[in-house]
């Protein structure tokens, strides 16, 4: 088993390494030619032409594109992905502080829409040809036209400023203190025993992660219900059947296991989009994550900052199709002698 | 039954098409129905509540923003937008991607090759910050907005529909065809495309719920159109500022993209189980 993730392992990197190379030159690309001068944002009004040039020599930006290029690449390779413009820090550090707020995010996102999506499709299954199931099916169309910011604005809206009930604003109170070890605030009051700290943290997650799986869950459920309906027809479970057994178990231990891999790929792909609808649901929660770094550096027009996050969400979109084709893998014995 | 008569018997088609429909009469009707300029401030009414609460007034009959300017009005014209861009976005990303997916799907071999690894590169940035990226490039605009939906949707039309051409393609009637001396053009066009239609008609409405959504989150991050240009996400990012005094400019706007979205699933939904064959074998087996 070992191996044979490996293996995948090592196939991935032959795609996907050449891939982000690609990736990494078109953005540079079209970042370098855009009709804004990140320089201009810098400098105060009464800034002389040197000072301009200075700048501009400082931040490297007069060189031809292709020797930005080798600079950007030399540096990347070794985790140093150049200085922002707007905030004069490193783009490496500004990401690595934001990126843990937006996992912690998107993590519980997937595992609350990944929730509600299987329990929907099963309960959608074990309905079948009653009206209830169409009435879910309605349901779930409904759910899935209210993308996440709506969903976003509405829970801050209803929950946060009619009946306020939970909090909206940030990762959590800012009279508690956490230690930083990975970043990931449910992990890091757990590990200092700070439960107080850790139902604080929760709560603060509860309705930005809820509009993310609340659009989310709705896909899910349509594509395992009618995975459920084809593995359903299947010989071997009439064959369960006519032995006997229950159809709760048959559900559950027969059919399931086999409906959920047309489910998982769906997933990755999702996880992938909810990855980028982060962007608004940050904004509107003020979470200090990889969206509202982007917002601030589109609105800055800093260049390097910009160049580092969407190359950061592609890796993170990379990883993230990785985990699922190594957990298909581990759900479909068939795929292992390949 | 006919397929013309399932369509109008289909209670999603029916809603739906209510829905988008009135979306495009909207849209179309705005400078009639709209009772003022939606630029217009009136800087003595700013944040009016709706007419119908304490301290509306019948002028405004959804109330006025924080510059005074008419929700009713700005919602009207912003119908406008989202239909324009609904449109012209969902059918050139249709055009590029069904165009690249019947060359890689039909004649397979390395241009299928090339053509799926520029979906891979593609598809590796997540849509939104895709999009934002490319406008960031274009700079502001209506149609730099349709521009960057249609540069982001394409890879949608171009994935299914590959995998559909690719099943097309091996059934007896296109072998016949290239064994009566049929031109490859003349295949696509004659015996390819007409058996794609109905996923190629349900995929342009569900692109068009997308591209609602996507012309108002970059509205919302205030990089998608000129200033005086009044849509949805604007008046949506407009409304949050103020939510603790008059959620009504904010309330308003959402309201409409969720129906707009809603009418564009529920009529690719409704039109997928009627036109789709596989999905027709399924129900009457379930029935």
């Amino acid at each position: 088993m070992i191996w044979v993730l490996l293996g995948l392992l090592w196939r991935r990197l032959l795609v996907v390494l050449p891939l982000l190379f690609v990736v990494s030159i078109v953005l540079f690309i079209v970042l370098r030619v855009l009709p804004t001068d990140p320089i201009a944002m810098l400098v105060p009004p009464n800034a002389t032409k040197e000072d301009v040039e200075e700048l501009r020599a400082a931040y490297g930006f007069d060189k031809p594109i292709p020797v930005q290029y080798e600079i950007w690449l030399g540096g990347a390779l070794r985790g140093d992905l150049g200085l922002s413009t707007s905030a004069r820090t490193s783009v490496t550090g500004l990401i690595a502080s934001a990126l843990p707020a937006t996992l912690e995010l998107v993590l519980c996102g997937i595992a609350l829409g990944t929730l509600l999506g299987v329990g929907g499709g099963l309960v959608m299954y074990a309905l079948r040809g009653r009206f209830a199931e169409s009435a879910a099916d309605v349901g779930s169309t409904v759910m899935m036209s209210l993308p996440e910011f709506l969903w976003a604005l509405l829970f801050v809206l209803c929950l946060g400023v009619w009946v306020p009930m939970l909090p909206f604003i940030g990762r959590i109170d800012s009279s508690i203190r956490v230690p930083t070890t990975t970043g990931l605030y449910l992990i890091d009051t757990l590990a200092a025993g700070n439960f107080h700290g850790f139902l604080n943290v929760l709560s603060h997650l509860v309705l930005p992660v809820a509009a993310l799986a609340l659009p989310f869950a709705p896909g899910i459920m349509r594509v395992l219900r009618s995975s459920l309906f084809d593995v359903g027809n299947e010989e071997y479970v009439r064959l369960a059947r006519l032995r006997g057994i229950g159809e709760r178990r048959i559900l559950l231990h027969h059919v399931m296991r086999n409906a959920l891999l047309p489910t998982l790929s769906l997933i990755g792909v999702q996880a992938g989009f909810m990855f980028g609808g982060t962007l608004l649901v940050e904004i509107i929660f003020s979470w200090p994550g990889m969206g509202s770094l982007m917002v601030t550096a589109v609105r800055n027009q800093d260049l390097p900052l910009i160049q580092g996050i969407v190359l950061t969400y592609c890796i993170v979109v990379l990883v993230l199709n990785f985990a699922i084709d190594a957990s298909y893998l581990a759900l479909n014995p068939k795929l292992r002698t390949a | 039954m006919s397929k013309l008569a399932a369509l109008r018997s289909s209670p999603r088609v029916l809603v739906g098409g209510a829905l988008v429909g009135t979306l495009f009469a909207v849209a179309l009707l705005a400078p009639w129905l709209a009772p003022h300029d939606p630029n217009a401030q009136d800087l003595i009414q700013v944040l009016l509540p709706p007419v119908w609460l304490p301290g509306g007034e019948a002028e405004y009959p959804f109330g006025t923003d924080n510059l005074g300017r008419c929700v009713l009005s700005r919602l009207l014209y912003g119908a406008r937008v989202a239909s324009y861009v609904a449109i012209v976005a969902s059918f050139f990303a249709m055009l590029l991607g069904t165009a690249l997916a019947v060359v890689a799907g039909y004649f397979r071999g390395w241009v299928d090759w090339v053509i799926g690894r520029v979906v891979d590169v593609w598809m590796s940035f997540p849509p939104v910050i895709l999009a934002l990226v490319l406008l960031l490039a274009f700079g502001a605009g209506v149609d730099r907005v349709v521009l960057g939906i249609v540069l982001v949707g394409w890879t949608r039309f171009c994935r299914v529909l590959r995998s559909e051409v690719l099943a097309i393609g091996r059934h007896d009637f296109v072998l016949a065809a290239r064994l009566l001396g049929f031109g490859h053009l003349r295949i696509i066009v004659r015996e390819i495309l007409p058996n794609t239609f109905p996923l190629i008609v349900t995929l342009i409405s569900l692109e068009m719920g997308i591209a609602v959504i996507v012309e108002a989150i970059l509205s919302f991050t205030g990089v998608s159109v000129e200033a005086d240009v009044p849509t949805w996400g604007v008046m949506i990012a407009d409304g949050r500022v103020y939510l603790n005094e008059n959620a009504a400019p904010l309330i308003f706007p959402a309201l409409a993209i969720f129906l707009s979205v809603l009418g564009f699933n529920l009529l690719g939904d409704g039109l997928r189980r009627v036109l789709d064959p596989r999905m027709a074998s399924r129900r009457s087996v379930l029935a």
